[in-house]
């Protein structure tokens, strides 16, 4: 049986989904513009696999934290269990802070509800921005200190074909095990750059009054780390609601 | 004054060492210094008629700018205007900034008055001056002055061909009695080649290498910058504050208390506490960690939109009648159809680019200022009165300005610096950031209308009712709730129309921040409101807006007090006979500026045109506004006309420049401008939420047209806005079906 | 701390807080003015500088990030404000204030250095980072064409 954090087995609940069908629709749209995913999605996850394994208990992650990869450990199928960890990880990936500078147009977004960047900024042809309005025109390497402006080494847009927004984890996973659409990285250069790009460490320490991503990076990494060892199957069968 | 100062502490902390450079200000000139053109001047100085002129024995002619340059280009219109008179090589005339003194006559740069007010007083300056020396020049040759001209820097006797240069004549005109101003002989207008010309921009060449003088660019030796933490509420205080992180910072000398003000606020600095370091960004990480309680005071209760829902409810109620022709209750009643609409218009901020700033120097018996300020004389007069000092014991030299927008009519900043400086015992700086500029200050009104018309049954309108409510500007001199008549000629009372049966009330609002006059001031929301109920009007008679607009203002005539049914018309402080209300000139503009944007045939376009016309500071201007609608669903703005009516026309370039900027300026606001509060607090706090127009949204094209006319000069840098917003809430009608009553335009359409 | 750059071809070594704006160094300690403050959240461009050629928001660009580079302002532009852009603002009487000017030339200039031609489209993306609360864009525009020899 899965050993639960005490903190968080209170909110345990059982649930046993209906085959493994993610509620994707769930994703961006719970709670308060905040993008969390609760049990029901992840239990729904690991309840697939074929559908006569008997419901594991996960534990629910509190919005501003992510569970760890053991807390998956219940779910049997390792598929499954790669799958649901992906989804967990995918609260990160998924968060404004990271997906505002994945975007799929041409402008990145800011706050928590995508609105357009202000000033009015472009990707230019090598997502580093436009001549005179380049990130780095404004984007420092720490975030500025009086002004809200954020900051970390190399600020940058994701390229187009590495857009989340409006990505369900299904399509997110799929995004980042194809080469094409990843960077040109291999899945363990994926656990390297989760773990110590320091672009994305500013998801963690955004500062002003941004939320930061769910967890610390070391949690993401642990969560991609786990998901590339379980054999970093992709959640499937999304239904958009 | 000093003792209300209260000191915190000191902080023995060594800061940076701030080079000193030269200050590049240019000149400054004071009237009583001596020396300085106006004084007396000692035998052989050269020639001094009045304030304004000084011809040097070796030629130099100087002359003295007594108005503000924020971008009007008065720098470059005014003296060139005296110099036309004199008949002075503008490349032999140096421009000076005249310090504040009342003997330069007005110098507070607003309401549109520098030409208008100025131009036939300038041109008597310059001809003073030529006279005197075309009778010094008469004397030494022993002809006729008749017979002498005066151009191209000297005096001519063209029957022998002699000619003397101005400098040669200085001195002795010097000793020639300055004409009496009954005596003065202006040259007839034909012969100005300033007139209706377009005229360098004097400053052009010291902008764009960044040697321009700015408020923010004076810089003295020793001098502190000090940046204040001040109410979040008018009327609020500090209740208790730590000031030991902020001493903490390298560069912070000292936290000091500003005294809290009484109403009627007026222009006093609003209190806080200002960190006073030996740079800014000492001064600016200061402030961010004092640590305060305040105090909210009367107005922390204030909320806009329940405070919206107070005006609208006072429009609904009624107010004092101020305009009445015929009996409007009785024509409604007998109406056969009746179109209400009530609109809203929100608090929006100056925002010039360069924040409020100001340098002071103080000791016990005097002062110097120099200021980013359109009113030198009531930044004279305000911290002559803080300090305890008399008016000549201070001094206020004049920067330029980047931007005023009427929010540097207010020396409260002034007033900051000279508190402080007197305090450190050394120069100081009050450098004002984006986010005290936004959060405290003069707003222009919040306001609500709610016009009522009534339609015969063959459609005529047979009566207007028009009520306003808008917290006034008077509110911050002596706390009054109902508008004063200047404000209320700005687009309620002055408004031509050709309906038997008209009545305007002005109706109760308590401001609750302080009230401040903005560009084109009450006329913004009152032409927003009436320019948007005429189209409505004509949508409902089934007409085209610009055959309604005609309609009623009525045929070409002039309008007294009695016709518009109001005992006298404020009238920007002019004449109504020397400036009428000419309905001629208002259909004038209209069929220009319909003619330009081809009006008549715009059903054939994919883009929809709205229309306005609306006289303001004496001008008449007419603003045709296109708007497209993209593929994604958002509208924007595709081009823009407008054509004025400025009278007769200086610097026609500037007049020019004006004016596009006007549509810009009008759009921005219309389009995305509002300021809120809450709990008596701005919302707002920088260009993220205060939001301007950008270059990518700006029209494609803006064409300006100045009608040739000589009537007496107008106002100019004002009258271009107040009929942008309702030519575009016009257009949009045309190009969605909703019709904007509430601006900003982005509270309900996607722009 | 020592910091040591070289503003418009001269080196300049400078004793402030590493993380002290270049704005305020540029402003405060070499009496630099031409460079404006006008937000202090790099969003209105008055600010704008050249760092080794590119465009930053000086307001919000720690001095360090400048050590060892080349700063180019308003000042140092041209030497006689001989600069096309320069030439082309005065001509068509761009300014109105003036305030916001240096940084709206500034960003034109490091447009023009990379796109000697460019379009109504890319002076409008590259420039609309820089506010101007008089108005004068479309004459900005204007002038950036002529600059750039376009009709």
């Amino acid at each position: 049986m899965t050993r639960i954090p005490r903190r968080l087995a209170a909110k345990i609940r059982v649930v046993c989904g209906v085959g493994s069908v993610y509620q994707g629709g769930m994703l961006p749209k719970h709670s308060g513009g905040g993008v969390r995913l609760t049990g029901l999605a992840l239990i729904a996850l690991g309840c697939g696999g074929g559908g006569h394994a008997p419901a594991p208990a996960l534990p629910v992650a509190a919005k501003n934290a992510l569970l760890t990869p053991r807390d998956f450990s219940a779910i049997a199928d390792r598929d499954d269990r790669a799958r649901a960890i992906f989804v967990e990880a995918s609260r990160v990936m998924l968060h404004p802070r990271c997906k505002n500078c994945h975007p799929a147009g041409d402008s990145p977004a800011q706050g928590d509800h995508g609105r357009p960047h202000d000033p009015p900024v472009a990707r230019g042809p090598e997502d580093t921005g436009v001549p005179a309005l380049e990130c780095t025109s404004c984007h420092q390497d720490r975030n500025a200190e009086l002004a809200r402006v954020p900051g970390a080494p190399n600020w940058h847009l994701a390229p187009i074909a590495m857009a989340w927004e409006g990505k369900t984890p299904g399509a997110l996973c799929a995004q980042l095990k194809d080469r094409e659409r990843n960077g040109d990285k291999s899945l363990r250069e994926i656990v390297e750059h989760a773990a110590s790009d320091e672009l994305v460490a500013w998801g963690w320490a955004p500062g002003h009054d941004r939320e930061p991503a769910p967890g610390t990076q070391a949690a993401f990494a642990a969560l991609v780390d786990a998901w590339v060892n379980e054999g970093a199957a992709c959640p499937k069968d999304e239904v958009k609601r | 004054m000093s003792e209300s100062l209260r000191v915190v502490r000191r902080s023995f902390l060594v800061g940076l060492g701030i080079a000193v450079g030269g200050l590049a200000l240019g000149s400054f000139a004071r009237a009583e210094e001596p020396g300085g053109p106006g004084a007396k001047g000692t035998a052989g100085d050269g020639l001094r008629p009045n304030v304004f002129v000084h011809v040097a024995p070796d030629g130099l002619v100087t002359i003295v700018c007594a108005r503000s340059e924020m971008g009007q280009g008065v720098r470059s219109t005014l003296p060139a205007l005296i110099a036309d008179e004199l008949g002075a090589d503008m490349a032999r005339v140096k421009i000076v900034q005249a310090d504040g003194d009342k003997a330069y006559g007005d110098q507070n740069t607003d309401g549109s008055r520098s030409v208008r007010m100025d131009f036939a007083r300038l041109r008597r300056t310059g001809a003073a001056a030529r006279m005197m020396l075309v009778t010094a020049a008469a004397r030494r040759w022993k002809v006729p002055a008749a017979t002498l001209t005066a151009r191209d820097h000297a005096v001519f006797h063209d029957a022998t061909k002699r000619s003397l240069g101005f400098g040669e004549l200085a001195n002795d005109a010097a000793k020639v009695p300055v004409p009496a101003k009954e005596a003065i002989t202006l040259r007839p207008l034909s012969e100005l080649k300033t007139v209706g010309r377009e005229l360098p921009l004097v400053d052009g060449a010291d902008i764009v290498t960044g040697r321009a003088a700015f408020g923010a660019d004076v810089r003295l030796p020793g001098m502190l910058t000090a940046v204040i933490a001040r109410p979040p509420v008018v009327g609020g205080k500090v209740a208790r504050h730590d000031p030991s992180k902020a001493l903490a910072v390298k560069g912070v000398k000292r936290v000091v208390a500003l005294p809290a003000p009484k109403p009627p606020f007026a222009f006093q600095p609003v209190g806080g506490l200002a960190v006073v370091a030996e740079d800014t960004w000492s001064a600016m990480r200061g402030r961010k960690l004092l640590e305060i309680a305040w105090e909210g005071g009367d107005n922390a209760g204030y909320d806009s939109p329940s405070y919206r829902a107070k005006l609208e409810a006072a429009v609904r109620a009624g107010g004092r009648v101020v305009r009445d022709l015929g009996d409007v209750d009785e024509a409604l009643a007998g109406a056969k159809r009746t179109v209400e609409a009530v609109y809203h218009a929100p608090n929006l901020v100056h925002a010039p680019m360069e924040p409020p700033v100001a340098v002071a120097k103080a000791d016990a018996r005097s002062c110097e200022v120099w200021a980013s300020t359109q009113n030198p004389q009531s930044a004279r007069a305000a911290v002559a009165k803080a300090l305890g000092l008399d008016e000549g014991a201070v001094t206020v030299h004049v920067t330029l300005l980047g931007g005023g927008f009427g929010r540097k009519s207010k020396p409260d900043y002034v007033v900051e610096a000279a508190l402080l400086a007197r305090e450190m015992g050394a120069p100081v700086r009050v450098q004002w950031t984006r986010e005290d500029d936004i959060r405290h200050d003069y707003y222009h009104s919040v306001s609500a209308q709610r016009l009522v018309a009534g339609l015969d049954g063959a459609g005529k309108i047979v009566a207007w009712q028009h009520r306003t409510a808008f917290p006034p500007i008077a509110s911050i001199f002596d706390g009054a709730t109902y508008a004063a008549p200047g404000q209320l000629a700005q687009g309620v009372l002055d408004v031509p129309l050709s309906i038997p049966n008209v009545r305007a009330e002005n109706c109760e609002a308590r401001a609750h921040t302080r009230i401040g006059w903005l560009r084109s001031v009450a006329n913004i929301y009152h032409a927003f409101a009436v320019q948007s109920f005429l189209d409505e009007l004509a949508h409902a008679r089934r007409m085209d807006p610009a055959d309604h607009l005609l309609e009623v203002f009525g045929p070409p005539r002039t309008w007294s007090p009695a016709d518009l049914g109001v005992a006298e018309l404020p009238n920007y402080g002019q004449p109504l006979d020397e400036y009428p209300i000419d309905t001629a000139r208002h259909r004038r503009v209209l069929e220009r500026v319909t003619s330009l944007s081809g009006w008549r045939g715009r059903a054939a376009a994919k883009r929809a045109l709205g229309l306005a016309v609306h006289r303001s500071f004496l001008a008449y201007v007419a603003v045709v506004v296109a708007v497209v609608k993209d593929a994604a669903g958002k509208i924007r703005v595709d081009e823009a006309w407008i054509v004025a009516d400025c009278g007769l026309v200086v610097n026609l370039e500037r007049v020019r420049s004006q004016l596009e900027g006007a549509v810009v300026f009008g759009l921005s606001h219309a389009l995305y401008g509002e300021i809120t509060m809450k709990g008596g607090a701005t919302e707002q706090s920088n260009f993220r939420d205060f939001r301007l127009m950008r270059l990518h949204e700006a029209p494609r094209r803006i064409h300006v047209e100045v009608v040739e006319s000589d009537a007496p000069p107008s106002g100019v840098g004002e009258p271009g806005v107040p009929p942008v917003a309702p030519a575009l809430t016009n257009a949009l009608f045309a190009l969605t079906g909703t019709r904007v009553r509430e601006l900003p335009v982005v509270r309900t359409l996607a722009v | 701390m020592t910091v040591r750059l070289r503003v418009n071809g001269i080196d300049r070594e400078l004793d402030v807080d590493p993380e002290t704006p270049l704005l305020w160094a540029l402003r405060d300690a070499l009496g630099l003015t031409g460079t404006k403050y006008g937000c202090g959240e790099a969003l209105c461009g008055a600010c704008t500088v050249h760092l080794d050629g590119e465009v930053v928001r000086s307001c919000v660009t720690p001095v360090r990030r400048a050590a060892g580079k080349q700063v180019t302002t308003i000042e140092g532009l041209s030497p006689d404000g001989s600069h096309p852009l320069q030439r082309a603002w005065v001509e068509l009487g761009v300014p109105q204030c003036g305030f916001c000017q240096a940084g709206q030339i500034m960003s034109a200039a490091a447009l023009l250095a990379k796109k000697p031609k460019p379009t109504d489209a890319e002076i409008d993306r590259s420039l609309s980072g820089n506010l101007c609360r008089c108005g004068t864009y479309l004459r900005i525009r204007a002038a950036v064409k002529k600059a750039a020899g376009e009709p």
